[in-house]
C-alpha cells in the first residue's frame, strides 16, 4: 500500500515535470541585448528615453499564455534620455523622484493569444502608484532562449509621472508609449 | 521734376519688416530664457525660440528667391562707390546670419538631443546625432553670431537713419509702403 502511493507520486511528479517541460520555460532577458525604452513628446517633439537597468522573471509558453507570467522590476535611476540635464529633471522629485521610487514594477495578470500575438493585462506600480496596463507582444523562439517584443501605452499623469508645472500636457504629452525588446535566456 | 522713388516692391518690403520683427522676438526670447533655470518655464521660452527660429529659416529663403527673381532698387547714384559696397557687403552679410542663425540652433538642438518642432505641429529632422562636443560649440557659435548680428542691425539702423535724416534721399523710403521724399532746399 505505502510503496504504490510512494510510486504514484513519483509518477505524478514525473508527469508534472515533463508538461513543465513541455509547456512552461522559465526566461530571464539577456541585459546586453535587451531594451526597454519610452517614446513621449517635449515641446512637440518626440522624446525617446531608455532604462539601462532592469530585470526580468518570464514563464512562458506560447501553448499555455494562461499559465504564463511576465514580471519586470526597472531601475528607474537607470533612465536615459542623451541628455544629462533633461536625464537630471526626469529623476527628479518632480517626475520620476528616484530617490523615493528607485523601481518600478509591472507584473502580468492574465496574458491571452490573440491574431497578432498576444495581449497581457498587468499591474505597472510607478513612483508608488499601481494601475492596470495592457500590453501587446510577440513571442518567438530562437536559438539559445526565445525573443519577446512587445509595446503598451500609458498615461504618465495617471501615476503621477509629473508634478507641479510638469502636470500641464500642453508642452509634455501624457501618452507615453513602452516598447520593450527582451532577448530571452533559459534560466538555470 | 521730383524723380519717383525707387521701391522694394509689396512682398520684399513685408518680408524685410516680418523678418526683423521675428529677429526682435528671438531676441527677446532669447534673453528672457537665459536667465532661467531648466524648467517649464524655459522649455516653453525656447520651443517658441525654435518655432520662431524655423520660420525665419524658411521666410529668409522665400526672400532670397524673391531677391533674386525681383532685384532690389538701385542705390542712389550720388552714393560714394565706397559707400555702395559697403551697403552691399552689409546686406550680404544680414542674409549670411539669417541663415547662420537658425541653422546653428537647430545643430545645437540636435546634438543635444531636443528635436525641433514647428509650432507642435512638425517635428524637424535631427541633423546630426547627440554630440556635447559639438553641442558645446554650436552653441558659442549660435551666441557669438548673435553678438554679430546685433551689431550689424545696428549699423544698418543707424544707416538708415542717416540716408533718411542726413542725406535726405530715398534708402529708407524704399524699404516703407508710405512716405514722401523730402523736398531738397
Amino acid at each position: 500500500m505505502k510503496r504504490s502511493s510512494t510510486t504514484i507520486w513519483a509518477l505524478a511528479a514525473a508527469a508534472l515535470a515533463a508538461a513543465g517541460a513541455a509547456h512552461a520555460a522559465t526566461y530571464s532577458a539577456d541585459p546586453a541585448q535587451s531594451r526597454l525604452e519610452f517614446l513621449g513628446t517635449q515641446a512637440g517633439a518626440p522624446l525617446r528615453a531608455a532604462f539601462h537597468r532592469f530585470t526580468t522573471a518570464i514563464d512562458f509558453s506560447p501553448e499555455a499564455p494562461g499559465t504564463s507570467t511576465i514580471e519586470v522590476t526597472i531601475d528607474t535611476g537607470s533612465v536615459d534620455s542623451k541628455d544629462a540635464d533633461r536625464d537630471a529633471t526626469i529623476k527628479g522629485a518632480d517626475v520620476f523622484d528616484v530617490a523615493h521610487w528607485p523601481s518600478a514594477h509591472y507584473q502580468t495578470k492574465s496574458i491571452t493569444k490573440n491574431a497578432t500575438g498576444f495581449h497581457a493585462t498587468g499591474a505597472l506600480t510607478l513612483r508608488g502608484v499601481t494601475q492596470d496596463v495592457p500590453i501587446d507582444f510577440t513571442f518567438a523562439t530562437a536559438a539559445g532562449g526565445a525573443k519577446l517584443e512587445g509595446l503598451a501605452t500609458l498615461k504618465r499623469l495617471d501615476f503621477g509621472v509629473g508634478q507641479g508645472d510638469w502636470k500641464s500636457t500642453e508642452w509634455i504629452g501624457d501618452e507615453v508609449k513602452v516598447s520593450f525588446l527582451l532577448r530571452l535566456l533559459p534560466r538555470p | 521734376m521730383p524723380t519717383p522713388i525707387r521701391r522694394y516692391g509689396h512682398v520684399a518690403q513685408a518680408l524685410h519688416w516680418i523678418i526683423a520683427a521675428l529677429v526682435v522676438t528671438q531676441f527677446a526670447l532669447a534673453y528672457a530664457a537665459s536667465g532661467l533655470p531648466l524648467g517649464m518655464e524655459r522649455l516653453i521660452l525656447m520651443a517658441r525660440h525654435k518655432s520662431i527660429g524655423m520660420t525665419i529659416l524658411m521666410l529668409v529663403l522665400v526672400r532670397l528667391a524673391w531677391r533674386l527673381r525681383y532685384p532690389p532698387p538701385r542705390l542712389p547714384e550720388g552714393m560714394h562707390a565706397i559707400e555702395q559696397r559697403l551697403a552691399h557687403l552689409t546686406h550680404a552679410l544680414f542674409y549670411v546670419l539669417l541663415f547662420a542663425m537658425p541653422l546653428s540652433g537647430w545643430l545645437m538642438s540636435s546634438a543635444k538631443n531636443y528635436s525641433v518642432s514647428w509650432f507642435n505641429l512638425l517635428t524637424w529632422p535631427d541633423l546630426i546625432g547627440k554630440n556635447d562636443t559639438a553641442f558645446t560649440w554650436l552653441r558659442g557659435l549660435h551666441d557669438t553670431l548673435s553678438f554679430v548680428l546685433l551689431a550689424l542691425a545696428t549699423v544698418h539702423v543707424l544707416a538708415a537713419f542717416r540716408h533718411q535724416f542726413w542725406l535726405k534721399d530715398d534708402v529708407l523710403l524704399a524699404m516703407l509702403p508710405f512716405g514722401k521724399k523730402r523736398k531738397l532746399p
